[in-house]
């Protein structure tokens, strides 16, 4: 254990050391040795014959201790006694003490408040300014490799259509089943009050086609497919990977953005329909088990009283969704910065960014296809 | 004798899948001294310092620190590895200092402190210590990934390419920092490295991996008397005779 004696003899003031001043063991002699500080005249010395082992925070103390004191920071710490590597270690904390440290600066209180409050208001704006750049220049890159075939990169897309889209088919499907069963137990218990039991199957059927079916499939693909684009550029991104195709190059844009948008809008819709049949296979069981309406009665007044805009107002927001679902993926993913904060915060971004635009755009839709009376 | 040796290598063997890395490799390593490791790519170098810090298994054989057992201390290590490895959310004062706050009890104040005085002997001012890792350059980066390595007053020291990716002024200046560090702590280094000029200024002895074994180890007069092969080629290529001769002059 590290200890110290303070003594005044007739020729200084003497702190005498006795144990090991290691990082270990000094954590409880600063106040003690802040006492001595006030004490210590000029000409003090610091004896280390009984001092242990002996390191650079044991050092450094000593060191502190002599500096606040009247010993002054301008001569060399004086030593009394033998110790192997006391005079080294005092002279290199003595030599490397880069003065007193500045504070880091960040504005305190209700400054730091404003600070704060301005910089995300600030970002929110660059970030909405970027994205809608960003989701120019993807249409634009689109619009070449339409005109221009050869820049298009099948092998890229149809890797990217299995991943994010065949891969999630089972999930979708899996989620709208058991949401159509829910929308479908619901109706069947309310309306049953009504006696009108046999509206379930509008209930279910336009749902279904309208919303739940492309909404579920949305909500799903931005949290796992937006995730993994963010991750996988972001990472490529830290990486230098993307400098590196930019240099031979390579244009992101064309090789890991278009892509990516591509493969979304075409498989966004085969995922929705398949949402939207397993949304009503999920109804239809309900109604034959609950109710006592038959799939093929289901079916028949389906056919009857269900138009098929239902169907197609649903349809037509799939590939709106994956646009801007994969592009905002994508614009994320090549934002990162350096650090591992930026990569961990621009995921969480992304998918927060395409859930709040699907539902945004939901919204947008459903009060003017209402309006028009589709 | 074995007082004097800080890190003992006994019959390290090494094999991943049907590779075989280490075949019998046998290293002693003295306290207090600088050595430098070098050897063809794809010889184990790094995966020697991992397993001798503890964080591969070898196949075989035993890694021992003799002088720290016969003290009945357990050795404290600090590694560098090849980019720094800086954690990259921290700040460069809270990354030295993430060492101090997980193994001492030390006040906020004093740990501060002391990490500022560890970073300040591995060459960075006051003027980096709020900056995250990111935003400061590779050769600040090293900097600081030494002063987090020497944090806890470490008796043994590991470097894995300190000067690699530094232009030739920069390198120097780690190396002349990493001697000085190494001589007013007292520290034992084991130095990874492909520099040879690195090799001629500071270390006290060099052992070359070749073929999974140490094919050499001295100082490098001793190696380069009677080289042969590979040993004789690396001392005494151009880029070998080209470091001697800014070794003899500097």
């Amino acid at each position: 254990m590290a200890a110290f004696d303070f003594r005044e003899d007739e020729r200084a003031s003497v702190l005498a050391l006795r144990g090991d001043w290691t990082v270990d063991t000094i954590a409880g002699l600063e106040r003690g040795l802040a006492e001595v500080s006030e004490k210590l005249k000029a000409g003090a010395v610091v004896d280390v014959s009984s001092l242990g082992r002996f390191d650079v925070a044991g050092a450094y103390l000593i060191d502190r201790t002599f500096r606040e004191s009247a010993a002054g920071d301008k001569v060399r710490i004086a030593i009394r006694g033998e110790h192997t590597n006391a005079m080294r270690l005092l002279q290199a904390a003595r030599k490397s003490y880069a003065g007193p440290a500045p504070p880091p600066r960040h504005f305190q209180g209700l400054k730091g408040f404003f600070d704060l409050t301005g910089r995300a208001m600030v970002s929110i704006a660059d970030e909405i300014v970027e994205t809608v750049g960003f989701f120019g220049e993807t249409l634009v890159t689109i619009g070449k490799q339409i005109v221009n075939p050869r820049l298009v990169r099948p092998v890229s897309i149809v890797n990217v259509m299995e991943k994010a889209g065949l891969n999630a088919l089972p999930i979708v499907m899996l989620l709208s089943f058991f949401i159509g069963m829910v929308v479908a137990y619901l109706g069947a218990r309310i309306l049953a009050d009504f006696g009108a039991t046999v509206f379930v199957v509008e209930l279910v059927a336009i749902s279904m086609l309208r919303e739940f079916g492309v909404v579920i499939t949305a909500v799903i693909l931005a949290g796992r497919t937006n995730s993994s684009f963010t991750a996988e550029i972001g990472a490529m991104k830290m990486r230098q990977e993307i400098d590196a195709m930019r240099v031979i190059g390579i244009s992101p844009m064309d090789a890991l953005v278009v892509p990516r948008v591509i493969a979304m809008l075409l498989m966004t819709p085969i995922l929705t329909f398949a949402a939207m049949m397993a949304g009503m296979f999920g109804g239809v069981l309900v109604c034959w088990g609950a109710l006592d309406i038959s799939p093929a009665m289901f079916l028949g007044r389906f056919q009857e009283v269900v138009p098929a805009q239902h169907f197609w107002v649903g349809f037509v927001k799939a590939p709106a969704f994956a646009l801007v679902l994969a592009v905002i993926a994508c614009k994320q993913g090549l934002s990162v910065g350096g650090d591992v904060g930026s990569l961990g915060s621009r995921v969480t971004t992304s998918v927060v960014q395409g859930i709040f635009m699907v539902i945004l755009m939901d919204a947008i839709f459903a009060l003017w296809f209402l309006e028009m009376d589709w | 004798m074995s007082a004097d040796v800080a890190i003992r290598v006994r019959g390290l063997v090494t094999r991943f899948g049907t590779q075989t890395v280490h075949d019998g490799l046998d290293l002693d390593v003295r306290r207090g001294e600088i050595l430098g490791v070098v050897g063809p790519s794809g010889t184990g170098k790094s995966v020697l310092l991992r397993e001798i810090v503890g964080l591969d298994k070898p196949t075989g054989g035993e890694i021992t620190f003799p002088y720290f057992e016969e003290q009945g201390i357990e050795p404290r290590l600090g590694v560098m590895f090849q980019d720094g490895a800086l954690f990259s959310n921290l700040t460069v004062l809270e990354n030295v200092e993430a060492p101090l706050r997980e193994h001492t009890h030390l006040s906020a104040e004093l740990r501060t402190e002391i990490a500022g005085l560890k970073l300040s002997m591995a060459g960075l001012g006051p003027d980096a210590h709020h900056k995250k890792p990111s935003q400061i350059s590779g050769g600040m980066r090293k900097r600081a990934a030494v002063a987090r390595a020497i944090a806890l007053d470490p008796e043994l020291l590991f470097l894995d390419e300190p000067t690699a990716g530094l232009d030739p002024i920069s390198a120097e200046n780690f190396d002349r920092m990493t001697e000085e560090l190494a001589r007013s702590l007292g520290l034992t280094v084991f130095l990874v490295t492909h520099d040879l000029d690195t090799l001629h200024a500071i270390c006290d002895r060099v052992a070359v991996l070749y073929k999974g074994k140490v094919a050499a180890i001295g100082a490098i007069p001793e190696i380069t008397a009677d080289a042969k092969g590979w040993v004789k080629e690396y001392f005494s290529g151009p880029r070998g005779r080209a470091a001697k001769a800014g070794a003899a002059g500097g």
